[in-house]
């Protein structure tokens, strides 16, 4: 019994009638209590309700191309609906049946709606006319379904009559009958019965065609599912299902893979492979009854109606497997695992998983390992089950099936936690185990919460996810590390550094450093699907709706919508790398800006940010809400044009000039207010001023006035308040200016002649006092009765710094970075700021999975030897009793009385026929006997070195345990090699060295070193002899090298005794001019022209006969043509003689000679037995078998 | 189950973290930690070559048969560097493992399993290699995982990889594992190669990832690792990575390991040379001194066996 995939469930009256739209993400529903319900399934939302049938509605379709919808109902009538939202209404309704109508659909191309009745009709409508244009008669019961065939002029339809009935309606198309009402007997003409179905025992409720097959599906109350087959001329009856054991109402054929979905009133919807006719999963529900099931066109989707509501669900999961391996993609599609290269777009199929558990299951999870080029597959099916097997290095022709040598094992989830080890979950024992790449068990964890899934967690650590937390633990340790709480982690993305971790909820996105230490949750209110990591270091992930992205402080935002869902595997710059359903690989662009600007603003990254401003033209009102909200009002300042919130910005950064600049520009007095405000705040007084006058806040600026101490402006804003005939104004100017005369002259004017008196008077001014007593008509002795106040004191304070002109310092707050790169046009200029996404931590992968992952290149395909001593451990599974054996037979061995075996260095000797092998196998002995009786050496002093040193590369030492004395390790030749038959020792001395150690020689012959040459040519010539070589070719190129060594070792010392005997002796000329011909033939022999050409000058320089002359002067011109000695000249003129190497003098062609049985020099036969002079290694005319034959 | 403190002093211990073990801070000395960390500090010292220290770290005169163990190993190596007789140090550890052997209970497994592998480690040093292995109770059923690292390593220096892959075939069905498990599956291919060296080099890669410890020994292992490889340059940068965290002066090891480094596959053998004179004249009884020094002396003895003939010039 399987879970059923719920994408949506619903509660309602009892459902009777579905049907999906096409393409957008709606359902209709038709309810038992005559509503009419459409939801948006993947929302969660319902979109609307259409409630006009009277009882139940049973029939529901939407037009495949229109925003169009019929309904049938218990009252008898089709409803025609426009589900539009801006115009959702009934356009019509057809009448005609008598009885409820069951099922009604829409035709795919013609303007038909079928419908059929409990009237024992069915009747096709032309939705353009609205007239009914033909019924259908001939079932004998209620007719409980008809549907059109997806191409085909074909019905077919469902009776309780017990039959099912495929109707011809060809006639239909070809001649639109009259479409008169009430002409009934017409229509019959144009549709006939082409098959009655029999077979069923009961009624039947449901039947429908097969998208591509000539097959039909029926349902019926004889708790059967029929298929049937159509030929042009017959139909009858292949098979049935049997399982159901209460009616069935409903079955279709899936419109993707060969099965069948049912669904019942015994509660359950079934799914049944079409080909066997066998169950495949059943999906029981405890109390509802399932009337009416609906299948997708084109998705992986499904929606059954019951009791109490309906349910949209899948039959398998959608989201391929899959995981990300630097730039290469690893994902299973159609049951095969694909490699595709995000770079390249390369996508290659790898591996077959057919075989892998259930067929009709999808594989859950893949992991993949780089170092040993392997996958760990899961699958749910069979309580889970996991696979691991290794990728083939290069496919060629038919991809390999997996179970030929995978590795399986039960387990609900399993993955890669280093090179050679695996974590296997099993949910019902709880228990991690961990594995060998031999499949054995290494080690058993509990963990420490219900685990629920298990996930990499860095080196040699776990995240284990359960119902409330996700745990990081240590496997090593057996330890939790730290813990989370958040709802059940379904899957984790580490960024490519392995630094941050983002692991996915449902409704939610932890993202954590990678020891948890440090985390923050994100909310969702749709699905969460997947997520990836962009280079930056920033979170892209997808919902079912949205590519959005998320901080590592936890800020997100929207990047696009997106139709479908899509599973995203690797971002990279503005390309978004996805999965989409169907799992094939696509890409998305985006548009980065926003979440680059807000990563720049959180590392405080200016030069990006200014970069982004420049070039990009996004930045609305959401970023500049952000920027105000984090605190950022100043740089949000430079997006704005609009005056309002420029100026809002402005105060609220403080920023005084841009804001009495918009302030101008708005021109309102709250704005005003708002600036005198801030300005106050900021001891701006002048522009506080001028905020006042644009309020004409009077009161406020004397005030301000007074406390700059601007006496002057105070007279003016008195004369201002005279004209304006404000005395209350007059007298606070007065006042706050200390203008005496003026207080009286306002308390005169409005009358109040005592106050002015008494200030008068207690101002000293006596004649003004009695001025005012006598206009008011008194004389002094008439206020008698007022007592004297003495002396006013009221005085404005005197001012002591003039600050009228100064503005209170305050620190700079403007001139921020951006002021600055703004102000100074910076915004052409200085370009030169290139984004970078990401870091090179990134590449540098820290983490250790990418470590191992590096070094794969060179593993190679060669299994581990099973002969010989290396036990491979995989033999303990395989044949558990003979190893019991085997381990018996040990017991005797295994123990105190543990005798030595044969050391690699003993091997070595065994296995190669060359000096060097032996001599770095130690066994100098042999390697000795082997130059002696390969080459005829018998001088070995001057090989000790080469010998010595050969030895000492080839062994490396190391003790793995502290205090013990250090294992001697053998250094291969080839590391891929370990079979004791076939190893030898890495070569210490190979061609290539020795070739570059020549060309050495050969730079220091044109430098005209020649002793120095002489001394190389001679150590490669030793070094030759301990090079073992792999193959003909190379034989053959060790014999070329050691012939060329050879004549430069010659020429040059050829060279030397010339120079050493011409200096002394002059008339041995004639025989010097023939020695020199030979080494130039020597040299050009050799290629080496310039070398030659060398020699030929010198030997013109010791003027021999005319012959020979133009002989020299041909090799200078070729030297001269070739100054490099790479060319091959044809020129043998020179190869009738031989030079002998001890005495320099020339042996003729045919004439004697003997050998050095290691160079093939040439000597004069009285020197065969002799030490050679060349080299001094071997006897002269020695016998020899010369370099051993490779094995291969 | 070790406190998390041990734990992490015996994975430092496990995997040549022997520098850092020496400056560790011991626990208080009333904290069951005390001993164990005491011990494994000591055998730092010991592994460095470094035994007078690790004396005068043991408290004299203790009754545990761990501290008189590791202080009797300390002398032994003492001796054995000094190329003196060690006999009678060895006689004292025969006699601590016959005193465990005796049922008196108050010595728990974990101290009988310290004393055998550091008696094991005496004997093997002494190439008492038959001693050492019953010692250390080598096909026997035991749950010492640090006795089986020994006789793993023992065997392999037989060249018997057999007995030691069942040796771990054996440990792997209770070690869980550990670290130290790991370890010797990858010693063992070291000396098989099995699979190119993987395992130990994904091992030693992994854990010069692991972010607890730093331990110029791992990447010397793994420098020798490349080396057995055939990855050269790779093996040279580690190895000199490895001089560098040990200050600037490699260890034996090290040393050995640049000497071939820098002479494989290449004519030129100035380095090599100054790195071999320098691990001749500072660790003249280090196995690959002896064995070339030997080899040498060998040559001119063999190379006497040839009559070498007059050599052949113009008179």
């Amino acid at each position: 019994m399987s879970v059923m995939l719920t994408k949506f469930e619903s509660k309602s009256n009892r459902v009777k009638g579905l049907a999906f739209h096409p393409t957008q993400p709606l359902l209709a529903a038709s309810l038992h209590n005559g509503s009419v319900q459409l939801w948006n399934y993947r929302m969660g939302v319902l979109v609307d309700r259409f409630e006009e049938h009277e009882g139940p509605v049973r029939g529901v379709a939407i037009h495949p191309s229109r925003a169009l919808l019929v309904t049938g109902g218990d009252d008898y009538k089709i409803k025609v609906w426009d589900i539009r939202p801006q115009n959702r209404r009934c356009l019509f309704t057809l009448h005609g049946h008598l009885d409820y109508v069951r099922t009604v659909q829409f035709h795919h191309e013609m303007p038909w709606i079928l419908s059929a009745s409990d009237d024992q009709t069915i009747r096709i409508w032309n939705s353009t006319s609205r007239n009914c244009i033909a019924i259908l008669t001939g079932h004998s019961h209620y007719v409980m379904s008809a549907q059109f065939h997806p191409k085909e002029d074909l019905v077919v339809s469902a009776s309780q009559d017990q039959t099912v009935r495929v109707w011809d309606i060809s006639g239909l198309r070809r001649s639109t009958p009259n479409t008169a009402p009430g002409t009934f007997d017409t229509f019959d003409n144009f549709s006939t019965v082409k098959y009655v179905l029999e077979g069923h025992d009961r009624g039947v409720n449901f039947a429908s065609f097969h998208p591509t097959l000539p097959l039909i599906v029926s349902a019926a109350d004889d708790r059967q599912i029929k298929i049937w087959r159509m030929s042009e001329n017959r139909a009858w009856e292949v098979d049935a299902c049997r399982g159901h054991f209460n009616n069935v109402s409903t079955a279709v054929f899936h419109p993707k893979h060969e099965l069948i979905v049912s669904c019942g009133e015994d509660k359950t919807v079934r799914v049944w492979d079409l080909t066997k006719r066998s169950a495949v999963q059943t999906f029981r529900r405890e109390h509802d009854r399932f009337w009416v099931l609906a299948a997708h066109p084109e998705l992986n989707l499904f929606a059954a109606g019951h009791d109490n509501g309906l349910i949209v669900f899948k039959l398998e999961r959608e989201r391929p497997a899959f995981t990300m391996h630097g730039d290469m993609l690893y994902y299973i599609r159609d049951k095969y695992v694909r490699s595709y290269d995000i770079n390249s777009g390369a996508d290659v199929g790898l591996l077959s998983v057919r075989k892998f558990g259930s067929p009709y299951v999808p594989p859950r999870t893949i992991s993949y390992n780089p170092a040993e080029r392997a996958v760990i597959v899961t699958i749910t099916s069979d309580n889970g089950l996991f696979e691991l097997t290794a990728l083939p290095k290069d496919v060629v022709g038919e991809v390999k099936d997996s179970s030929t040598d995978g590795k399986r094992g039960g387990g609900q989830a399993a993955i890669f936690v280093a090179r050679n080890r695996l974590a296997v979950l099993n949910k019902t024992s709880q228990l991690i185990e961990v594995r060998d790449m031999a499949n054995s068990v290494v080690k058993t964890i509990k963990p420490p919460v219900v685990t629920n899934e298990i996930f990499y967690g860095g080196t040699a650590s776990l995240i284990l996810s359960s119902t409330s937390s996700v745990v990081l633990y240590d496997i090593q340790q057996q330890k939790t590390l730290a813990e989370i709480t958040t709802p059940p982690v379904k899957y984790v993305v580490w960024s490519a550094d392995g630094s941050l971790v983002a692991l996915l909820s449902k409704h939610t996105i932890t993202i954590a450093n990678k020891n948890f230490s440090q985390h923050t949750l994100i909310h969702e209110t749709i699905r969460i699907k997947s997520g990836a990591w962009d280079d930056s270091g920033v979170f892209i992930y997808s919902t079912l709706n949205h590519i959005k992205y998320c901080l590592a402080q936890g800020d997100h935002g929207v990047i696009c919508t997106l139709d479908n869902p899509v599973y995203l595997t690797r971002v990279k710059g503005k390309t978004v790398h996805c999965l989409d359903r169907s799992a094939r690989p696509r890409t998305i662009t985006i548009d980065p800006t926003e979440y680059r600007f807000k990563l720049a603003l959180l590392r405080n990254n200016h030069e990006e940010m200014l970069y982004i401003i420049r070039t990009s033209n996004l930045l609305g009102q959401g970023i500049i809400a952000y920027l105000q909200q984090k605190g950022f009002p100043e740089i949000a300042l430079h997006f704005v044009q609009e005056k309002k919130t420029r100026f809002d910005l402005a105060i609220e950064c403080g920023n005084l000039d841009v804001a009495l600049e918009t302030a101008r520009t708005i021109d309102r007095a709250d704005c005003w207010e708002r600036l005198a405000q801030q300005a106050l705040k900021q001891g701006n007084h002048k522009i506080v001023e001028k905020a006042y006058q644009q309020t004409k806040n009077f009161d406020k600026l004397s005030f301000l006035y007074l406390a700059t101490g601007s006496t002057d402006k105070l007279t003016k804003m008195a004369k201002i308040a005279d004209a304006r005939g404000d005395p209350m104004s007059r007298f606070h100017n007065a006042l706050y200016s200390g203008d005496v005369l003026g207080r009286i002259a306002v308390l005169r004017d409005v009358g109040m002649h005592p106050l002015a008196y008494l200030t008068a008077k207690t101002n000293g001014l006596d004649d003004t006092a009695l001025e005012i007593l006598e206009a008011a008509g008194l004389t002094e002795a008439d206020v008698d009765d007022v007592p004297s106040f003495g002396t006013s004191t009221l005085r404005p304070p005197p001012v002591v710094t003039t600050t009228t002109d100064l503005n209170w310092p305050s620190i700079s707050t403007g001139e921020s970075f951006f002021e600055r790169a703004l102000a100074n046009g910076n915004l052409e200029g200085g370009s030169d700021v290139p984004y970078i996404n990401g870091h090179d931590a990134g590449v540098a992968a820290s983490s250790a999975l990418d470590e191992w992952a590096k070094e794969e290149e060179t593993q190679d395909d060669i299994a581990a030897d099973e002969d010989g001593w290396d036990l491979d451990a995989g033999g303990d599974e395989t044949a558990p009793e003979a190893e019991k054996e085997d381990e018996e037979e040990a017991e005797e061995d295994l123990g105190a009385g543990a005798n030595p075996w044969i050391s690699e260095s003993e091997l070595w000797t065994r296995n190669s026929p060359f000096a060097g092998d032996h001599v770095g196998a130690g066994s100098f002995d042999t390697a000795m006997q082997l130059l002696n009786r390969q080459f005829g050496v018998v001088n070995f002093a001057n090989l000790k070195p080469l010998f010595v040193s050969s030895y000492r590369s080839t062994h490396a030492y190391l003790s793995p345990t502290a205090s013990l004395p250090p294992l001697q390790l053998h250094l291969r030749r080839n590391p891929q090699e370990s079979s004791p038959s076939k190893v030898l020792p890495v070569a210490s001395r190979t061609l290539v060295s020795v070739r570059s150690e020549l060309s050495e020689g050969f730079k220091a012959v044109s430098g005209n070193k020649l002793s120095e040459a002489q001394t190389i040519f001679r150590s490669v010539l030793q070094a030759l002899l301990l090079v073992p070589v792999s193959s003909d070719s190379e034989a053959k190129e060790w014999r070329d090298l050691v012939t060329l060594a050879r004549e430069y070792l010659l020429g040059v010392s050829i060279e030397l005794e010339r120079r050493h005997v011409v200096t002394q002796v002059d008339p041995e000329n004639v025989k010097r001019s023939l020695e020199l011909a030979a080494a130039i033939g020597v040299f050009a022999k050799a290629n080496n022209h310039a070398t030659a050409a060398k020699f030929a000058r010198r030997l013109l320089d010791l003027n021999p006969d005319p012959k020979i002359v133009a002989q020299a002067r041909q090799r200078i011109a070729a030297g001269d043509r070739n100054p490099r000695n790479a060319v091959e000249i044809d020129y043998d003129e020179f190869t009738e003689f031989e030079v002998c190497a001890a005495t320099y003098s020339p042996i003729y062609k045919g004439s004697s000679a003997v050998r050095c049985p290691y160079t093939d020099a040439a000597y004069l036969p009285e020197f065969k037995g002799q030490l050679d002079s060349l080299l001094q290694l071997t006897e002269i005319g020695a016998p020899s078998s010369g370099l051993p034959a490779p094995r291969s | 189950m070790d406190s998390s403190e041990l734990y992490h002093v015996k994975q430092q211990f496990t995997l040549g973290a022997y520098k850092s073990l020496v400056d560790l801070t011991l626990p208080d000395p009333n904290s069951p930690d005390y001993t164990p960390t005491l011990i494994y500090k000591a055998r730092a010292y010991i592994a460095l070559d470094k035994p007078p220290e690790a004396l005068q770290l043991i408290p004299s005169g203790s009754e545990d048969v761990a501290l008189k163990a590791v202080s009797a190993l300390a002398k032994y190596i003492e001796a054995d560097l000094g190329e003196r007789g060690g006999d009678s140090v060895l006689e004292e550890l025969r006699d601590l493992c016959v005193e465990i052997e005796g049922d008196d209970g108050d010595v728990d497994e974990k101290e009988k399993g310290l004393v055998r592998v550091l008696a094991g480690t005496a004997f093997t040093r002494a190439g008492e290699i038959e001693e050492a292995l019953e010692t250390l109770g080598a096909g026997t059923q035991h749950e010492n995982l640090e006795a089986v690292a020994l006789i793993v390593q023992i065997y392999l220096s037989i060249n018997r990889p057999d007995l030691a892959t069942k040796e771990f075939n054996h440990a792997k069905r209770w070690a869980e594992d550990d670290i130290l498990l790991q370890l010797i599956e990858s010693s063992i291919a070291l000396v098989t190669g099995k699979e190119s060296y993987s395992d130990p080099h994904s091992f030693y890669t992994e854990q010069l990832a692991n972010p607890s410890l730093t331990s110029p020994h791992l990447l010397t292992a793994r420098g020798v690792t490349r080396l057995l490889r055939g990855e050269v340059s790779a093996a040279k940068s580690d190895l000199e990575e490895a001089t560098t965290q040990l200050g600037g002066t490699p260890d034996k090891e090290t040393l050995a390991a640049l000497i071939v480094a820098y002479s494989v596959g290449t004519s030129k053998t100035t380095e090599a040379d100054q790195y071999w004179s320098q691990l001749k004249s500072q660790y003249p009884s280090f196995p690959m001194v002896k064995d070339v020094e030997r080899k040498a002396d060998l040559f001119d003895d063999l190379a006497s066996r040839f009559e070498v003939p007059p050599l052949a010039a113009a008179s």
